[in-house]
């Protein structure tokens, strides 16, 4: 099925990273700050260190087609343990490092793992918990030793003692590891991932050598990303992006992976490293916006005048420059001085002084938000994507960004969009299968291997950019059979910085109704120029004058959405702020942040039957987990507020 | 451009020089009073002392001369040497460590944990006493100071300037020993801030002058820390001292030097560094401009002796805190 | 002399490091302690418990040098301890945090744990002014210790951030950064998670649990809430009104009658 003549030898990632550690021997592969000083490896140490890793799995008994699994932060060694599985045949499955153990629990059980690589004591911890329940956990390698020097080592690895082990014995292993390489090809599997789903069990999606490097080598090609690049690894590691930019695209292109000293530090390390090539989800541009318009707002006026003025100028003149439009001499000289002044320093302390290719995916983006980046002169562009299919299926050209649409089809991929509006695509980065799930696999992949990507979409007529407008399944009728599109409202609501999250219901009813999250920083900010006291998020959400606010924001949007002619009817009648943050550890969002619709319709049920039932307040009372598994419930009397809305717009005969 | 508007950048630069000269002083006063919460009022009598104390060096004076002559019935005045002027510095920043020595040990130390005012008092005695044991040790005459640093118009820069504004601009007239000082002064505070930043004990004065009692149980001694605070203080008065007393001549008004520094304190904050020497600036600047610009057209001149007051009055009402000072606020 | 023996999670506790004989410490006319005696080990976490004002801070500052008893002895390292000033205190090995933070709150969190080095720096000031060579080697040297300290506190996102603008727990978090930088041998803590949520008081737990673990530092605590003590300390002291009313290991002193009164019986907050 897979056509191996494309990428001939480099075919496999140990083939390609043998390619590096020649072609780029003396170029830096990895960077990581630890003790405070930036620690670098080249591609040839890289290679020397996966190595040893390699024959030290060899000496564990790693066998071909064995999974090891991969718990922890962005840091090199991971990176290294992913590709020295890889290179003794086993699939690498990294998870998500903030799961409980539970979580952790059952992907190492649907996988078979035999060996996870812990980073620390926290995550070895977490694996004691379950390992008696694990019938073929057999060890855990760990890389920080403090805090477990009494720990039981008999089923306990340390990292860097192995790979001396693997030094050690390379003159008899060796033979071994390349009998072991050479039977390796492009079907062979690159990495497993889980996909946290947004119901559901999680399913491990395998990913083939070919899956990856063929998308790997379109994408740096379409973005011309090469050695001298660099990007900051940040992202869970069990995210396929990050497989893609941190190892896929790093590998194929030769470029730096850089790792931050700690989660906290990312900020920081952003501007040390100041990578050319970026991604970040939409919430993190909007949290670097609202810092920014924060601080301007606690400016002295002089400053603030300056910041207006230039970025009054910069937005008409950024864009066409980066567009590589024709510009004025006059503009550009202010536009250059603006950079001096303001935009370059604002650009240098958020880390974006040098990114050369940034994008963002994963929830629509504001128009101003994508508009306040590119003025700045970064190339922000969007892209559409999922763990099946190696990430790419569609993303903007240079000089063809829009914030409305997720671009064209990524090199390779051919797009189709059914009778009821879903989108489906085939491509050399998809998927080969669910592991142990031939129904799914059926249920998404069908035999001429076209994926069903379960969003809702259309292709633009004159340009073939694909727009998306919200999750299949989501997309739904009111009762006058009007369509409903839920993300498509809280999307325009969540433009608002003082809106965090938001969930629209309305499918099969009448009228939607809302439920909003305020963003604490930015609503608290605020609050404190306002004089207006609070001590937690509950009681700011509750304040009267919030609730005015986020009225006034509410209306704005119903008087946008009435100009649709899809989807007038999905303008929100009823609203009500929640007592507590949307938080993944209540199972209210995914890990990757999204809503969980369902189970947050369930949760609450008794807050929206209220919104329907024209009652003005009610009291509530719900479960909360804290960040150490231990739960306790928080309660509060809500206000429940009508919205205006406006007049339909006929949908035209 | 006029002639006029060159004169303009003259009477400028002039006024940055002067204005670096305020920012030494008040740099002495800013040291002491970070280290130990004490406004230093013999600061001024203390770069008299250290001009004083150099001059008697290089030119061999025997101290006490006076007194021993009255006594004694003798008649000696010098040893009959005379000192390079290098050595002679050296000789008279030992005087003044030996002399923050002498504080520590006969006045603060039995100080401690006295209230502001008290300590304020006591540095009001330390400088009478000091203008007097000046007096004593090197006797009242006016004194010359030189320590080979070239004095009088820069000619050179006059000449190759004079293009610039037509045939009624002469070219800058700027004093060598303005430029000297001006090197001197930026020297001095760039190795003190480097000092303070990356040094031990650069980290144990800041460390007191943040809090005492935290800098006590790290194992700093205060008392170590306050010698060295008053002999850098010292050091900033001897470098003043042979600026001005260059100037202007050794003599009883040096120690008036202090009444300029006291706005620039105001205008620049009682506790950052950076204010001092940007407050000096402004206000040497300032006093100068204004001088050129309104005072000798409108006012009829000599503005100069009160206009740094003004300005620092006004700054006052507006942002007491000072240009650089921490902002006070009150959470209700 | 007493044998070393090793706790149940496996950590070996040795000799008599302190030992303090009939301590009495006065104030003009109120009593503050009142003929106290107990021993340090080398090792462990010795806690010392009790209700407001029973004269625990006190305690402290007797054993750190602070405060020199009318009456007793302190004897350290097998010496009988004589009065010091305030700044030799730092010098004999023993750290301390305070109740109430006492940091320098301008100055960064790295330059604040930096001071913590200031006893093991000897370079001249000559040296240092002139950044030569044995002052700055020196430099170097004690910023990696310092750079291990805050790897290990995990507080590498607040190196450059002044302390004052810091949340409490991170200050208290940074004070005892500053102490564990001098690698004490005797570690003094005045309520470490006072006034911290639970969350807090567990990290807090956690990394006093660590350094006596790691670096095998001998701990004083002194706490007012029970419960988290209970859980971390070796042995304790419980003081009420100046006086002992009990000394043993959590057990036993959750066992002790007159602990019992103290905490529940008769109320004297």
């Amino acid at each position: 099925m897979t056509d191996t003549t494309t990428v001939g030898a480099l075919d496999t990632m140990p083939r390609l990273l043998a390619r590096n550690a020649k072609a780029y021997a003396n170029t830096p592969a990895y960077r990581e700050k630890e003790y405070g000083i930036w620690q670098s490896w080249t591609w040839g140490q890289t290679s020397e260190e996966i190595h040893a890793l390699a024959l030290g799995f060899l000496i564990l008994g790693v066998k071909p087609g064995d999974h090891i699994a991969i718990i922890g932060r962005n840091r090199p060694y991971f990176y290294w343990a992913m590709v020295a599985a890889q290179s003794v045949g086993a699939v690498p499955v990294p998870l998500y490092r903030d799961a409980v153990a539970e979580e952790m629990a059952y992907v190492l059980d649907h996988c078979s793992a035999r060996f996870v690589i812990a980073e620390d004591q926290e995550q070895v911890d977490k694996m004691a918990d379950v390992m008696g329940d694990l019938e073929t956990l057999e060890g855990v390698v760990f890389l920080d030793p403090s805090g477990m020097r009494k720990y039981d080592k008999s089923a306990l690895f340390d990292y860097r003692e192995l790979q001396q082990k693997g030094r050690d014995q390379e003159a008899t292993l060796q033979a071994e590891l390349d009998k072991r390489q050479a039977t390796q090809g492009p079907d062979t599997t690159c990495v497993m991932l889980y996909t946290s789903g947004t119901t559901g069990r999680p399913k491990g999606v395998v990913l083939s050598n070919y899956n990856i490097i063929e998308t790997s080598k379109g994408t740096c090609e379409f973005d011309h990303l090469v050695a001298g690049d660099s990007v900051l690894a940040y992202m869970p590691m069990a995210w396929i992006g990050d497989f893609i930019f941190s190892i896929g695209q790093a590998y194929w292109s030769g470029f730096c992976v850089g790792c931050p000293e700690s989660p906290e530090t990312m900020q920081a390390d952003l501007a040390e490293v100041g990578p050319t090539y970026f991604f970040a989800p939409p919430r993190y541009f909007e949290g670097l916006l609202t810092s920014v318009q924060i601080r301007m707002e606690d400016a002295g006026r002089f400053k603030r005048w300056l910041f207006n003025t230039v970025m009054n100028h910069a937005k008409v003149i950024g864009p066409k420059l980066l567009d590589g439009k024709s510009v004025g001499l006059l503009d550009r000289m202010k536009y250059w001085l603006g950079g001096l002044l303001i935009t370059g320093p604002l650009k240098n302390t958020l880390g974006l002084s040098r990114v050369r290719v940034g994008y963002t995916a994963g929830e629509a983006i504001g128009p101003e938000l994508f508009d306040f980046y590119r003025s700045l002169g970064i190339n922000l562009k969007q892209l559409y994507g999922q763990t099946e299919a190696s990430v790419f299926i569609t993303q903007q050209p240079d000089g063809e960004v829009r914030a409305d649409t997720v671009g064209t089809p990524s090199p390779g991929v051919e797009l189709r969009i059914d009778d009821s509006g879903e989108v489906f695509y085939r491509s050399p980065g998809a998927f080969v299968k669910y592991y142990k799930n031939p129904k799914s696999t059926k249920d998404t992949k069908d035999k001429d291997g076209w994926v069903a990507t379960g969003d809702a979409g259309f292709i633009e007529k004159d340009n073939g950019h694909l727009r998306i407008i919200d999750r299949a399944k989501d997309v739904g009728k009111l009762k006058d059979g009007a369509m409903f599109a839920p993300k498509f409202v809280e999307n325009k609501l969540k433009f608002f910085t003082s809106v965090l999250e938001t969930v629209v219901f309305g499918n099969g009813k009448d009228t939607c109704v809302a439920f909003i999250n305020i963003d604490l920083t930015a609503v608290g900010n605020w609050a404190e120029r306002n004089n207006i006291a609070y001590s937690s998020y509950q009681e700011l959400a509750a304040h009267p004058q919030v609730y005015e606010m986020i009225q006034a924001n509410v209306e704005e949007v119903n008087a946008s959405v009435a100009q649709d002619e899809m989807l007038s009817g999905c303008q929100i009648a009823r609203f009500l702020i929640l007592h507590k943050e949307l938080d993944a550890d209540d199972g209210e969002l995914t890990r990757t942040q999204k809503v969980r619709r369902n189970i947050i319709a369930e949760k609450y049920d008794d807050l929206i039957g209220a919104l329907y039932d024209g009652t003005t307040s009610i009291f509530t009372e719900t479960e909360v987990t804290y960040e150490d598994g231990r739960k306790g419930s928080i309660s509060a009397t809500l206000e429940i507020r009508d919205a205006v809305t406006f007049a339909r717009k006929k949908v035209a005969a | 451009m006029s002639a006029n508007f060159y004169y303009g950048i003259e009477v400028f630069l002039n006024g940055m020089m002067a204005g670096v000269l305020y920012s030494l002083v008040a740099l002495g006063f800013v040291l002491i009073f970070k280290a130990s919460g004490i406004f230093n009022y013999a600061q001024g009598v203390m770069a008299l002392f250290a001009a004083l104390t150099l001059v008697g060096f290089q030119n061999g004076q025997i101290p006490f001369s006076h007194l021993i002559n009255a006594v004694f019935g003798t008649n000696i005045h010098h040893f009959g040497w005379h000192m390079p002027a290098i050595l002679a510095i050296i000789f008279t920043l030992m005087v003044m460590i030996l002399f923050a020595y002498l504080v520590e040990k006969y006045v603060l130390k039995h100080l401690v944990n006295q209230e502001p005012i008290i300590l304020f008092m006591a540095t009001i005695g330390l400088a009478y006493f000091m203008e007097g044991f000046g007096d004593l040790m090197w006797g009242a005459d006016i004194k010359k100071l030189d320590v080979g640093i070239p004095q009088g118009g820069n000619v050179w820069l006059e000449e190759n300037t004079a293009f610039l504004g037509g045939p009624d601009f002469y070219g800058f007239y700027l004093d060598n020993l303005d430029m000297w000082a001006t090197v001197c002064a930026g020297l001095l505070v760039v190795s003190l801030v480097l000092f303070s930043q990356y040094t031990k004990t650069g980290r144990a004065l800041r460390a007191v002058a943040d809090d005492h009692q935290a800098a006590l149980s790290v194992g700093i001694s205060l008392r170590a820390i306050w010698v060295i605070v008053w002999s850098i203080a010292g050091f900033v008065a001897l470098v003043a001292g042979i600026m001005w007393g260059s100037k202007s001549g050794v003599q009883f008004s040096l120690s008036l030097i202090e009444l300029k520094a006291l706005p620039v304190l105001m205008l620049g904050g009682f506790t950052s560094i950076p204010g001092a020497i940007v407050g000096g600036l402004i206000i040497g600047v300032g006093e100068k401009m204004f001088e050129f610009l309104i005072g000798v057209p409108f006012l009829g001149g000599a503005t100069e002796n009160w206009f740094a007051y003004m300005l620092a009055l006004l700054f006052l009402v507006f942002r007491p805190q000072g240009l650089f000072g921490e902002k006070i606020i009150e959470r209700v | 002399m007493q044998d070393s023996y090793v706790t149940a999670d496996g950590r070996t506790i040795g000799a008599t490091v302190m030992e303090m004989k009939n301590i009495t410490l006065r104030f003009g006319g109120v009593t503050a302690i009142k003929d106290i005696s107990f021993d340090i080990r080398e090792g462990e976490v010795r806690a010392i418990i009790g209700p407001n004002g029973a004269g625990k801070s006190s305690m402290l500052n007797v054993i750190n040098g602070f405060y020199h008893p009318q009456e007793g002895e302190v004897w350290f390292h097998g010496k009988r301890r004589h009065a010091m000033k305030p700044h030799q205190i730092a010098k004999q090995g023993i750290a301390r945090t305070f109740q109430n933070i006492a940091l320098f709150k301008g100055m960064s969190t790295l330059d604040n744990i930096m001071t913590g080095r200031l006893t093991h720096m000897k370079s001249g000031l000559f040296s240092q002014t002139m950044w030569w060579g044995g002052a700055q080697a020196e430099e170097v040297a004690n910023r990696e210790i310092v750079e291990k300290v805050i790897h290990f506190l995990e507080i590498q996102a607040i190196r450059k951030t002044p302390v004052g603008r810091l949340p409490y727990g991170f200050q208290k978090r940074v004070e005892l950064g500053r102490a564990l930088a001098a690698e004490p041998k005797l570690l003094l803590l005045d309520e470490p998670m006072a006034g911290m949520n639970v969350e807090e008081k567990e990290d807090m737990s956690r990394f006093i649990l660590d350094v006596n673990d790691e670096f095998g530092t001998t701990i004083v605590l002194i706490e007012h809430d029970m419960g988290v003590v209970m859980d971390i300390a070796d042995r304790v002291v419980v003081m009420d009104y100046g006086k002992k009313i009990g000394d043993g290991t959590p057990d036993e002193v959750r066992n002790n009658q007159d602990v019992i009164d103290a905490y529940l019986g008769v109320a004297h907050d």
